[in-house]
């Protein structure tokens, strides 16, 4: 049987622990919360991009907007929105493990990657994969412009004829207890059209400009949205995580204090039968 | 004076400011004014500002570009980001300004000449509605 006081110590550095499991469990509550807020903020206006889009789409003559291009597929781009940090459980593992798949499926020689979050990068550098771009160390103060920084270089990608397919492999937010590893297309962009014209607009400049203008502007709130998903997601899932492991510190700690209870009433017992042996022997 | 609805909405917020009598932006082909019964269109904005009048009193904004749709009686503006001028700290739109200057001079190995441009126009524009 261990001794009291290692006993004690462990019990002292399981409780720590735990506390800060705890602590780090609330802090991951309050962003996701924040970032659901976000995401709900964010709704009006990407609704809005697209509902002007769908109008203006059957007058345009689509052959002039590169971004709807379909190509034959020579090479791809991959952008993969991963986390800075881990303690997440399976949050990261999961989902560079299918952008891995995917990756490798086309040919890793074929793909170039956008890494968001330092796991994502850490991951690929370490296995030699074609890194376009890496953006880390934004979650915290995570702003438009970071969307609009992303989406900015994902577009000049495609335009410049490098890649013909653009992919975002992110977490989907479904609810608190889960998430959901998605792969989308960004480019080209498939859009549906609506017919239903309002009459006698005036447009300027030309609709074949504002299209261009709005498609971008399109793809910017998309990103954005990736960003925040994945964010809520990552904060969901850690926030599961620490409370796993702050549930699985207070069994620790009951079975310790078990262990420590019983080692000490042994150690009781031991020195009684040592008095009472010491009285017989000298009685 | 007849009036009609304006909403700003952004990706990060959204600004229902409700009655407005006249409401001028700045478009790409020029600035545009519009007030009650306007015809209906759809005009992408740039850079600058946005200027509101509302109860007899005006309301300055600077934008970083988007596009205004303007339907019957009502105005939708689709804005990257807008801020009221009185909410702009000149100072530090002084320091990105110079920042922005700054950049375009030293050009770094990844500079990006559109990208500063871009953010010495901002930087400007933001300096410029902050001292309305």
């Amino acid at each position: 049987m261990a001794n009291l006081k290692d006993i004690r110590d462990r019990i002292k550095s399981v409780k720590s622990i735990q506390k800060v499991t705890k602590a780090m469990k609330m802090v991951a509550a309050a962003k996701m919360r924040k970032a659901q807020e976000r995401m709900e903020q964010a709704r009006p206006y990407s609704n809005s991009v697209s509902e002007v889009i769908q109008h203006l789409l059957p007058d345009v003559d689509r052959g002039r907007l590169p971004l709807l291009d379909k190509r034959e597929i020579k090479r791809k781009a991959y952008v993969v929105v991963c986390a800075d940090r881990g303690l997440a459980g399976a949050f990261n593992t999961n989902l560079l493990k299918i952008a891995q798949k995917e990756i490798d499926e086309f040919g890793k020689n074929q793909v170039d990657i956008f890494c968001i979050g330092k796991k994502a990068r850490d991951h690929f550098t370490y296995r030699n994969y074609n890194i376009i771009e890496s953006h880390v160390d934004f979650w915290a103060e995570m702003e438009f412009e970071n969307a609009m920084m992303i989406g900015r270089s994902a577009i000049d990608h495609f335009k410049s004829g490098i890649v013909d397919e653009i992919h975002v492999v992110y977490n989907y937010f479904v609810n608190v207890a889960q998430q959901e590893v998605r792969s989308e297309t960004l480019l080209p962009l498939a859009y549906e059209t609506d017919e239903s014209q309002p009459t006698d607009r005036l447009y300027e400049p030309s609709k074949e400009e504002l299209v261009d203008t709005l498609i971008p502007r399109h793809l910017n709130v998309q990103m954005w949205k990736y960003l925040l998903e994945s964010y809520a997601s990552e904060q969901a899932a850690r926030m599961l995580s620490m409370e796993n492991a702050t549930s699985n510190a207070q069994d620790m700690i009951k079975d310790l204090t078990l262990q420590f209870n019983k080692a000490r009433q042994a150690a009781i017992t031991t020195e009684m039968l040592e008095i009472v042996g010491g009285a017989e022997a000298l009685g | 004076m007849s009036s009609f609805n304006l909403d700003i909405v952004t990706p990060i917020k959204e600004l229902k400011l409700g009655q407005v009598t006249y409401l001028r932006c700045p478009g790409i082909d020029g600035a545009f004014g519009v007030m009650n019964n306007h015809r209906q269109g759809i005009l992408a904005l740039t850079v600058g500002e946005i200027k509101i009048s509302q109860d007899g009193k005006d309301e300055y904004f600077a934008t970083g570009g988007g596009f205004a749709e303007i339907m019957d009686n009502s105005v939708k503006l689709l804005v990257e980001s807008i801020e009221p001028s009185n909410a702009i700290d000149s100072d530090r739109a002084q320091k990105s300004l110079e920042r922005a200057k700054k950049r375009k001079l030293e050009r770094n190995p990844d500079f990006n000449a559109d990208r500063v441009e871009v953010s010495l126009v901002r930087a400007m524009n933001r300096l410029r509605v902050s001292k309305r």
